[in-house]
């Protein structure tokens, strides 16, 4: 530690306190959400007049909140089935595709050399870097010219494009602090490369994937900006169905959705975070 | 490369196609306003027919064209707004599903066929007009009664308003107030509209579609806002009320149309026919609260809504009632009129 | 086997299966729309969405100052939204910087466990939905949310203060959204922070001022630039914080290509709005990648 530190001996205990305030900020939003989420006043959320998990059951098909002013418009809970349901199917589908697609990208630009390698490392960059709304709209226009039916079809190859680049990063990260000569001394012994890639390198970087695909799944997961431009048909995702709710008014049900996707977000998070920092 | 390109095309049409077959089957898809129909009604008709029906929803007229050309095609039945049923038929989105035809035609209000392109009926459903006037909060304001009061009241509390986020319902109060058609294609005068709401601006809190909770909970005062903010009043008439102000408004009917590429055509030709049945009106005016175009469901409307001044306003009311009409392309009269008040 | 099936052309052609998907991605779903975009750009308007197949220069002169002067007349507004968006992006990219900074020296100066903890706590709130964050926000600053409420509760405002739909609520609500893209690089440098330079500038007699300027700030830049950029560039895109935190009163640029987009039907002005956003992002971009190759040969020498 250095001495400007030690003559003035507040310093930790200044940095401490800024530590709390700095998670506090980042922290005491969604834990007002968690808050009003039980609260049964249904006009101002912000004033407690008592306890209740209404919110939640009109989400699983509750009966329909009583002296709510809008009760009458409370969405159906077959509504939020069905687009949860899309939503999941889109990223699990995107987040597989990406991660086979990103995992392979690593692998050649981790153990090959060629031309043109530079250019695809800023190629494999340029997504995450290209603004939502850019890519949003310059996916629109592509499919409406090439004649697409926006889909959830649509949403998935659009979440591709970005996610791989995400997991090709994660990927190669594992990759890049991986020894080589396990791979050499197989192929050395005769493996071919598939087998090499199965019983070597594979189970070396899976940690990598899994958290490449969690990661992924996770950003699907949550992705608004993109998908509000290329959804279609019933292809409504959980976030544009919030987008919807959020644009009509604040309501104690969305509160209530925000706690649970929030929980369900941090836990998948969480696993993949772990499995991410795993030392190779 | 353009060989490939066209191979993941075709396989992802085939993708799609087979998707639309699986759904070709008793279904029905809606696209639909958001908070536009009641949804006990769609439950009793996918009940009464057997046919799985779901419904997706937008927020402008604009959006729903916007997504219908880029190839949303696999809904049935849209609600535009009478000019954009005049747009869609001309661009050839719609095909006629003859409502005229049907039983029930005869407790249509004939003075609801209000589409130019569609004077008889032979292409959709004229579903339910309202006005556009202001909600408020009754502990804040007790009585509002005109635009000017509006203005009044924001200038001596800025911020505590708020107007629609929509170019031509917002410009079409500033047209109003400065004595122009909503419709105006006059450049001086949409500028003079311009100049109205840009004055106004420093004390609107924000250009916003959700007004109900903010005006219920008391963060603003008043909102622009459509007539369907009366059930809400019904629901709480002690704290909030609604007006037509005395100088005017715009109003809106939404007709309900037929997709020309419609999976189920036949579903939504039977769904037509069910709105028109009067207790179904009936009981879909009840939750939109709005004006009603189905004669025979007036008589079975509760006395509180044949009676409300804002959904059932008398003759002299009406006549100040301006709907939209499609502008072409003046409509950049009004775009960048709104571009700059949206600035500056 | 020929001859020529060596373990050369072998892995040559390994090669080409591992690369040809994300090629073909790319190359397709990610090129071929962002040169479609630059094409409709100088195209002109449907009347009701979509393109006329005309060559049309002038969504860009509406912006920069060459209108057609039919509907089209020069209007600096564009503009000035545009500057607005780089100073709200801007002032994003500092007051995350001012909050980050402390706390990368925080977390860095603490024992193994407890930093991955904290680490990990900081990066976890990344992982909840963009609108629930925002969201939360809404129920914080409205007149009748959390913060009015509790000052008047206290006694110490009698009137709600006006935060909600203010450029101040936009900025904030984009400090809290991009708070971890500016924490993660900044933490990375500070952590490889070589005390040994601190010491010998206080050893040399420098003061903790002197210090912090001429060697601390100089070493942790790399952090301090990679995390701006990483931010500045979804903050100058963006649409769905101004259209919820600001009211649509509060206009960005990413506000008006959604309404070229959606309302207004005019994609190639859309388009021209859109790629105006990329230019800058490119060109930020550059500079940074030019300046980190300068200092790569400085170093080298």
């Amino acid at each position: 530690m250095f001495r400007g530190f030690k003559t003035f001996r507040l310093w930790p205990t200044l940095f401490n306190a800024y530590g709390f305030l700095f998670l506090a900020f980042l922290y005491l939003p969604l834990g007002l959400i968690l808050l009003y989420s039980f609260n049964a006043n249904p006009i101002n959320m912000a004033v407690w007049t008592g306890f209740t998990l209404d919110w939640y059951a009109t989400i699983f098909g509750g009966a329909g909140v009583k002296g709510s002013f809008d009760a009458a418009f409370t969405e159906a809970p077959e509504r939020i089935f069905a687009v949860v349901k899309n939503s999941f199917l889109v990223a699990v589908s995107a987040a597989t595709i990406s991660t086979v697609i990103g995992t392979v990208t690593a692998i050649a630009l981790a153990r090959y050399r060629f031309v043109g390698k530079r250019f695809y490392q800023a190629l494999l960059i340029l997504p995450m870097l290209v603004p939502d709304i850019v890519l949003g709209i310059a996916l629109l226009v592509f499919f409406v010219g090439a004649g697409f039916q926006l889909s959830l079809l649509t949403i998935i190859i659009g979440h591709v494009t970005f996610l791989s680049s995400y997991v090709f990063v994660v990927v190669s990260t594992r990759l890049a602090g991986m020894d080589t000569t396990l791979e050499q001394a197989s192929a050395d012994l005769g493996a071919g490369p598939l087998t090499t890639f199965r019983r070597v390198t594979l189970p070396q970087i899976m940690p990598g994937v899994v958290g490449g695909f969690l990661l992924a799944f996770i950003i699907s997961l949550d992705d608004v900006v993109i998908t509000y431009f290329i959804a279609g048909v019933g292809s409504q995702t959980l976030p544009l169905f919030i987008l919807a709710m959020m644009r009509r008014g604040l309501r104690p049900q969305i509160t209530a959705l925000a706690v649970l996707i929030i929980l369900f977000s941090f836990v998948v998070a969480t696993v993949g975070l772990l499995l991410r920092n795993r030392k190779p | 490369m353009k060989g490939m390109l066209g191979r993941i095309v075709g396989m992802a049409s085939v993708l799609a196609l087979s998707a639309n077959m699986a759904a070709a089957e008793g279904k029905l898809s809606l696209y639909n306003w958001g908070e536009y129909i009641n949804p006990e009604i769609v439950d009793e008709f996918s009940k009464e027919y057997g046919v799985e029906v779901t419904l997706d929803t937008y927020s402008t007229n604009e959006e729903m064209l916007a997504r219908i050309q880029a190839g949303a095609s696999g809904y049935d039945l849209v609600w535009p707004s009478v000019h954009m049923h005049d747009i869609m038929q001309q661009l050839g989105l719609l095909q006629p599903a003859n409502p005229n035809q049907m039983p029930g035609w005869e407790n249509i209000d004939k003075a609801a066929l209000r589409s130019h392109e569609d004077p008889n009926g032979d292409y959709c459903l004229p579903y339910a007009w309202g006005a556009v006037g202001v909600l408020y909060n009754k502990t804040l304001i007790p009585e509002l009664t005109s635009w000017k009061q509006f203005f009044e009241y924001a200038k001596a509390n800025p911020g505590k308003v708020t107007m629609l986020d929509d170019l031509r319902e917002t410009l079409g109060v500033g047209l109003i107030m400065t004595g122009a058609s909503v419709n105006s294609r006059d450049p001086d005068e949409v500028a003079k509209a311009e100049a109205y709401i840009m004055e106004q601006k420093p004390n609107i809190g924000a250009f916003r579609y959700d007004v109900i909770p903010l005006v219920t909970a008391g963060d603003v005062a008043a909102g622009h806002y459509y007539v369907g903010g009366v059930l809400n009043v019904l629901q709480n008439p002690e704290l909030l009320g609604f007006v037509i102000p005395e100088e005017g408004a715009t109003m809106y009917q939404e007709d309900v149309c037929l997709l020309a590429n419609a999976p189920n055509p036949d579903n939504a030709k039977l769904f037509l026919q069910f709105l028109m049945r009067p207790e179904v009106a009936a009981r879909n005016s009840e939750r939109l609260t709005n004006g009603v175009v189905n004669t025979a469901a007036v008589d079975l409307l509760p006395d509180a809504l044949k009676s409300n001044p804002s959904i059932n306003p008398t003759a002299e009311v009406r006549a100040k009632l301006q709907i939209f009409e499609d502008l072409g392309k003046d409509l950049r009269l009004y775009t960048r009129a709104w571009d700059r008040i949206k600035t500056n | 086997m020929i001859a020529g099936d060596t373990v050369r052309s072998r892995r040559r052609r390994a090669l080409l299966l591992l690369l040809a998907p994300v090629t073909l991605l790319l190359g397709v779903f990610f090129l071929v729309p962002l040169g479609i975009m630059v094409v409709y750009s100088v195209l002109e308007p449907g009347l009701y969405g979509g393109v006329e197949w005309t060559w049309y220069p002038f969504n860009y002169g509406r912006i920069l100052g060459w209108p057609l002067n039919d509907y089209e007349e020069f209007d600096p507004i564009y503009l000035s939204i545009f500057l607005g968006s780089l100073k709200i992006a801007c002032l994003t990219v500092l007051f995350s910087l001012l909050i980050c900074y402390p706390a990368a020296f925080w977390v860095s100066r603490m024992g193994e466990r407890r930093k991955n903890f904290v680490l990990f706590l900081i990066t976890l709130p990344f992982f909840a939905n963009l609108l629930v964050r925002i969201y939360a926000w809404l129920l914080l600053l409205r007149p009748t949310g959390f913060i009015n409420t509790l000052l008047q509760g206290l006694g110490l405002i009698a009137q709600p203060l006006d935060m909600l739909f203010t450029s101040f609520a936009v900025v904030l609500g984009m400090v809290y959204i991009f708070t971890p893209f500016m924490f993660l690089p900044i933490y990375a440098n500070v952590e490889k922070l070589d005390y040994s330079l601190v010491r010998a500038s206080q050893d040399l007699g420098a003061t903790p001022l002197q210090t912090f300027l001429r060697v601390i700030l100089p070493l942790t830049a790399p952090g301090i630039v990679g995390g701006s950029i990483i931010v500045f560039i979804p903050a100058l895109g963006n649409f769905i914080v101004p259209a919820f935190l600001g009211g649509s009163k509060v206009q960005m640029t990413g506000n008006l290509i959604e309404r070229s987009f959606l309302q207004s039907r005019d994609w190639p002005f859309g388009a021209a709005l859109a790629l105006l956003i990329m230019a800058s992002v490119v060109l930020v971009l550059m500079i940074q990648l030019t300046r980190a190759a300068r200092t790569q040969t400085k170093g080298a020498v």
